[in-house]
């Protein structure tokens, strides 16, 4: 009989090679997702996060703790500056995680807070780093260049990658 | 309501808050002054870059298949193109060798060292880049081992494309030419004009919508004019001198009309870096 993997080792691997990914798609296609003037970053390290409030358990999965670990690695390795997105990150699971609970399970529901969550992010984000003097963007042109985009890429990201993901842990719970 | 701001969550925000601004004015501090970042931040970044490597490697490859199906189909007009350059290209070559040599020898002659314009080079990868609005910045994969130093310039293909912002072991951080915070963007930068006038100024900052360098605050009189070629001035710090930056695109009044604002048509591409280089001055 095949040894079943547990789903918490799935989670962590996933949850690295979303990371990575992130990075690696930046990179490829930088000159697609950074053209002047919209900029959309791909932020699957959160959808991962996110997909697992809706579909895992979030206390088995320690998720706010993963969470908090995988900003200080994004902060470290990716921006240098570190403070910001580890405490972002697990806001974003933590509000992802209450208004999921008060809507019905289903596809839209899973949308309408993911785009939140993607929102909530973004921003703070943009506060954080005009506060360090990195982003010097006015907040219309951050609504309309960055944010707008952003939202758009990772909404078509979350619409691929749902089912997918949602039979994988389906598949785990029996 | 009730929930959300009970007296205890308010303190552990609060709490986070100063954390995380205490966190963000110390790392931008240490970036700012130090040469390398903290050794716990050095290692963990060293880890993660490893691991990286998992991911970037193969990532890499398959973007490598797409470019190499691209340039098949564009093989024939370039070819064209560029067999009107080779011959151009021989001349220049065989008379920079011979101006090498006569260099040395005079130098030694005249008994002086190194010069401003020597520098080596460091070849590495491009792992990753930061995945953020704000940030224009990537990931290479050579380090404090290799020899990178913290403000050294890097240059891709035909020109620089930014300086290194933070040294680990294995792998480094460079901030491209694009990034638009105050605290990059300093280089020193000269043109040579019409009569062989020099033109000494620095990188002032970066025209996202044009893509264009700015280089400001020129209150020679020297005569510029579209087309002329802009190299790094080897003043100030480790950069060399002769690395070549791009062309003059357009020469403009600044705000108050005492000076003028040169727009410097960058020579490498910066959405599609792949492998770079360091120069380490002599």
């Amino acid at each position: 009989m095949k040894r079943r993997i547990p789903i918490a080792m799935i989670f962590v691997i996933g949850q690295l090679i979303a990371f990575f990914l992130d990075g690696s798609i930046s990179q490829i296609l930088s000159g697609i997702l950074f053209k002047y003037p919209n900029t959309m970053v791909p932020y699957l390290t959160v959808m991962w996060l996110v997909l697992a409030v809706f579909f895992g358990n979030a206390k088995k999965l320690h998720l706010g703790i993963w969470a908090a670990v995988i900003g200080f690695v994004f902060d470290m390795y990716y921006t240098g500056i570190l403070g910001v997105y580890v405490f972002i990150f697990p806001l974003v699971v933590y509000l992802c995680q209450v208004i999921y609970q008060m809507l019905p399970p289903s596809f839209m529901s899973g949308f309408l807070v993911y785009f939140l969550g993607i929102t909530v992010l973004v921003t703070l984000g943009f506060v954080a780093n005009a506060f360090i003097g990195q982003a010097q963007a006015s907040v219309s042109e951050f609504l309309v260049n960055t944010l707008a985009p952003t939202l758009a890429l990772n909404l078509v990201l979350l619409a691929i990658s749902y089912f997918p993901i949602e039979a994988l842990y389906r598949s785990h719970r029996r | 309501m009730q929930k959300f701001f009970s007296s205890r969550k308010l303190v552990i925000v609060i709490v986070c808050l100063i954390i995380s601004f205490g966190l963000m004015t110390v790392s931008v501090a240490i970036r700012n002054k130090r040469s390398t970042p903290t050794l716990i931040q050095q290692f963990g970044n060293d880890i993660v870059g490893f691991a990286d490597r998992i991911v970037a490697v193969p990532m890499n490859g398959v973007q490598h298949g797409f470019v190499s199906v691209k340039n098949l189909l564009n093989t024939y007009q370039e070819n064209q193109q560029l067999k009107s350059k080779v011959d151009q290209l021989a001349q220049t070559q065989v008379k920079d060798q011979a101006l090498q040599r006569e260099n040395k020898q005079l130098k030694r002659q005249l008994n002086v060292g190194n010069t401003l314009t020597g520098y080596e080079k460091i070849n590495a990868a491009v792992i990753t880049r930061t995945p953020s609005s704000w940030a224009s910045q990537i990931v290479i994969n050579k380090g404090q081992a290799a020899g990178v130093k913290k403000d050294m310039p890097v240059v891709a293909g035909p020109g620089l494309i930014g300086t290194v912002a933070e040294v680990n072991k294995t792998n480094s951080k460079v901030v491209l030419i694009s990034n638009t915070a105050e605290n990059s963007n300093r280089f020193a930068i000269q043109i040579v004009g019409a009569n062989s006038k020099v033109v000494n100024g620095i990188i002032t900052s970066y025209d996202s919508q044009a893509n264009r360098i700015i280089m400001g605050n020129i209150t020679s009189t020297a005569k510029l004019t579209k087309g002329d070629r802009v190299t790094t001035s080897g003043l100030g710090g480790v950069i060399p001198k002769g690395i070549y930056v791009g062309t003059v695109a357009k020469i403009a009044e600044d705000d108050y009309g005492l000076a003028k604002k040169v727009y410097i048509k960058p020579a490498a591409n910066l959405n599609d870096i792949e492998i770079v280089s360091v120069a380490v001055r002599e």
